[in-house]
C-alpha cells in the first residue's frame, strides 16, 4: 500500500511502546508509596493552595463578552457584504441587497435595545 | 401575499413581544401570551391567503424557498402546535415564576416571564423557514434558529436543577450534533459543487459522484438529525431533557423539535432516494435505525413510571413508526398510493394533536398536584372528569385505537411498509404497536380504576380555565375528525 508511511507507523509504535513500557516499569519495580493528606495535596512551591481553583465571577463578564461578539459580528458580515454588494445587486437588485442587509441591522438594533433596557450593560449593584 | 411574508410577520411579532415586554411597564405579562397567540392566529388565518409563486418571479430568493403545499401543511403544524404551547405556558407560569423569580426582594414578580412567552414566537418563525428551505444554508440557518432557541427555553427554570441539567445536556449533545450535520452538508458540497437540494439531487443522479462519499455525507447527515428526532442509537438525551424542561416546552420540543427533523429529513433523504448507486444502502439504513427505534422506544417505555418520562419514549417510539415510513418510500409511485412525505406529514400532524392534549393535562396536574409521576394521575376519573376524558382520548390516539387520528397516522405507515414487501418491520413495527396498547392504557387504568393514595385521594379538582378548555375541546375535535376522515387532512397535504 502506502509504504512511505511505515516510518510513520514504526514512530507511533516505539512512541507508544516506549511510553507504555516506562509505566509498567515504574509500577513493577517501584515502591508503593504511601497516601496520606499531605501527599495528595497538590504541589506548589512555597505557597499552601488557598480557596477555589475556578473562583467564581460576576456573571455580567459572560453578558458583555456575548453582546461584544455579537456586534463584532456584525460588522464582520458587513464588510463581505459590502465588497459583494455590485455583484450581488446585478442578482437581485441594489433595492432588495440594500434593504437585506438593512433588516440585518434593525434586528440587531432591537436586540441592542432589549439588552439595554433589561439592564445587561448595568453594572451598579 | 406571497408565502414568506408569513415568516417576516412571525419573526416581527417576536421582536415586537420582546421590545413591549422590556419597554411597557406591563402589571401581569399574560398579555404578551395573549398578544403572541392572537398575532400566530392571525397568521394561521393568512396561511390560507397564500398565493402561489407567479411563474415570471425571477427572484433569486426562490432558490433557497419553496412555497409547496406541503411546506405550508407545515408551517400550519408550527404556527397551530406554538399557539398551543403559549396557551399551556400562561397555564404553567406559577412555576416559571418561582424558579426565575430574581434575588433581589422590590423586583418585579413576573421579571423573568416575559420571554417565556417571546421565544416560543421566534421558534415558530424558524419552524416556518424550515419548512420552505430548499437549500442546505437556509435548512441549516432555520434548523439553528430552532435549535438555539429550544436551547434557551429548555433551561429556562434556572433555579431548578432539573432543567438546567436538561439544559445542559441538550446543548452539549445538540451541538454535536450539529456538528456532524456541517460535516455531511460539507462532504455534500464538496462532492456536487452545489448547495441547491435540486441541483445536488441531479448530480447524484447522473452517477459522476463516487457512492462512498454520498454514502459518507448520508451517515453524517443521518446522525444529526438522528439527534434531533430521536431515533436510536441518538436517544440517549430525550428522557433526561424531557422530564427537566418546563411542561410546556418539553410538548413543543416532541413536536416542534421531530416535525424540524422530519422535515429536513424527507427533503434530504429524497435528495438519496433519487440515485440508484445510493438508494439501496440509503433505504437499507433508514430500515434499520427504525427497526431498532421501534424496539428501543417501545420496551423501554414499558416499566416508566414517571408520565413525562413515558411520554419521551414514546415520542422515541412514535420516530421509529415515522423511520419506518422513509425506509419504505416507493420507488416509483403507483395510482392511488400515498408517497412517503404525505405519510410522513399526516402522522406528523396527528402526532401534533395528541401529544398537545397529553402534555396539557400533565402541565395541569403538575401545577395543581405537584406531581409526574402516573400515581398522581389516580382517581383522575373521578375529581377531574373532564381532564381524564381528554387524556383518555389522548392516550388511545397515541395508542392507535381506531376513530382517533394516531390509529390512521399508523395504519398509512404499516400500509407503506406493506407495499414495499418490509416484512420484518412489519413485524418489529407491530410488537411496537403493542407494547404501546400496554403502556398508554396502563395511565388510563391508574386514572379510572386505580383508587387515588396518599395527598391524591383528599385532591379537589383541577381547576380548568376557559382558555385551556376551549384548547382540550378543539385538540379532541380534531383528533377525532381526522380519525374519521383522514381524506380531508390528506387533501390539505395535497
Amino acid at each position: 500500500m502506502q509504504q512511505e508511511f511505515i516510518p510513520v507507523l514504526i514512530q507511533i509504535v516505539i512512541a507508544t511502546g516506549f511510553a507504555v513500557a516506562t509505566l509498567i516499569a515504574s509500577v513493577l519495580l517501584g515502591k508503593r508509596a504511601k497516601r496520606n493528606q499531605m501527599k495528595d495535596s497538590a504541589y506548589e512551591c512555597g505557597m499552601l493552595p488557598i480557596g477555589e481553583g475556578q473562583a467564581r465571577f460576576s456573571v455580567k463578564f459572560y453578558l458583555v463578552a456575548m453582546l461584544f461578539v455579537l456586534f463584532d459580528i456584525e460588522v464582520v458580515f458587513l464588510y463581505p457584504w459590502a465588497v459583494s454588494f455590485k455583484r450581488l445587486a446585478v442578482d437581485g437588485g441594489q433595492l432588495v441587497v440594500f434593504f437585506s442587509a438593512l433588516s440585518f441591522i434593525v434586528i440587531l438594533f432591537v436586540a441592542y435595545l432589549y439588552a439595554l433596557r433589561k439592564g445587561a450593560l448595568e453594572w451598579k449593584d | 401575499m406571497p408565502a414568506y411574508a408569513l415568516e417576516i410577520i412571525v419573526f416581527s411579532l417576536g421582536l415586537v413581544l420582546l421590545l413591549v415586554d422590556a419597554f411597557a411597564k406591563l402589571e401581569d405579562k399574560r398579555s404578551l401570551a395573549w398578544l403572541g397567540m392572537l398575532g400566530l392566529v392571525v397568521v394561521f388565518g393568512l396561511l390560507f391567503k397564500v398565493e402561489p409563486r407567479a411563474a415570471d418571479d425571477a427572484n433569486v430568493f426562490w432558490r433557497f424557498y419553496s412555497d409547496s403545499r406541503m411546506s405550508l401543511f407545515f408551517k400550519g403544524i408550527a404556527i397551530l402546535s406554538t399557539i398551543l404551547v403559549l396557551a399551556m405556558a400562561i397555564d404553567y407560569r406559577g412555576l416559571i415564576e418561582k424558579f426565575t423569580a430574581p434575588a433581589e426582594k422590590k423586583a418585579h414578580p413576573q421579571a423573568g416571564l416575559g420571554e417565556f412567552f417571546a421565544l416560543p414566537v421566534f421558534a415558530c418563525a424558524g419552524l416556518m423557514c424550515m419548512a420552505s428551505a430548499t437549500n442546505l444554508v437556509s435548512i441549516f440557518v432555520s434548523l439553528e434558529a430552532v435549535t438555539i432557541t429550544f436551547y434557551v427555553m429548555v433551561a429556562y427554570m434556572r433555579r431548578n436543577v432539573g432543567s438546567l441539567e436538561a439544559g445542559v445536556k441538550y446543548l452539549i449533545l445538540g451541538a454535536l450534533s450539529t456538528g456532524f450535520l456541517v460535516y455531511g452538508f460539507a462532504w455534500l458540497y464538496g462532492i456536487t459543487g452545489s448547495m441547491d437540494l435540486a441541483e445536488i439531487g441531479a448530480a447524484l443522479k447522473s452517477g459522476d459522484v463516487s457512492p462512498t462519499a454520498a454514502l459518507f455525507a448520508f451517515s453524517l447527515i443521518l446522525v444529526a438529525l438522528g439527534f434531533k428526532v430521536g431515533a436510536v442509537p441518538f436517544q440517549m438525551w430525550i428522557p433526561d431533557v424531557y422530564q427537566g424542561a418546563p411542561t410546556p416546552i418539553t410538548a413543543f420540543l416532541s413536536v416542534g423539535s421531530k416535525a424540524a427533523g422530519f422535515i429536513v429529513l424527507l427533503r434530504l433523504s429524497a435528495v438519496f432516494l433519487g440515485s440508484e448507486a445510493v438508494a439501496g444502502q440509503v433505504a437499507m439504513a433508514f430500515a434499520v435505525v427504525a427497526g431498532l427505534t421501534l424496539i428501543v422506544g417501545n420496551l423501554t417505555a414499558i416499566p416508566q413510571s414517571n408520565f413525562k418520562r413515558l411520554l419521551a419514549y414514546s415520542s422515541i417510539a412514535h420516530a421509529g413508526f415515522l423511520l419506518t415510513a422513509l425506509a419504505a418510500a416507493p420507488r416509483k409511485l403507483e395510482a392511488g398510493q400515498l408517497s412517503s412525505a404525505t405519510v410522513v406529514a399526516f402522522y406528523l400532524g396527528a402526532y401534533l394533536l395528541m401529544t398537545l392534549l397529553a402534555f396539557l393535562v400533565v402541565g395541569l396536574v403538575r401545577v395543581h398536584r405537584d406531581s409526574e409521576e402516573i400515581e398522581a394521575y389516580r382517581g383522575l376519573g373521578k375529581s377531574s372528569p373532564f381532564l381524564a376524558l381528554a387524556l383518555l382520548i389522548a392516550m388511545a390516539s397515541l395508542a392507535g385505537v381506531p376513530l382517533t387520528a394516531g390509529f390512521f397516522g399508523k395504519f398509512f405507515v404499516f400500509q407503506l411498509a406493506i407495499q414495499g414487501g418490509h416484512w420484518w418491520l412489519v413485524t418489529l413495527a407491530a410488537i411496537g404497536a403493542g407494547a404501546g396498547f400496554y403502556y398508554y392504557l396502563k395511565v388510563v387504568a391508574a386514572m379510572y380504576w386505580d383508587d387515588p393514595t396518599g395527598a391524591a385521594a383528599k385532591a379537589a379538582a383541577i381547576p380548568v380555565s376557559a382558555l385551556t378548555r376551549a384548547a382540550v375541546v378543539t385538540l379532541i375535535v380534531l383528533i377525532v375528525i381526522a380519525g374519521f376522515a383522514p381524506r380531508m387532512i390528506l387533501g390539505l397535504i395535497g
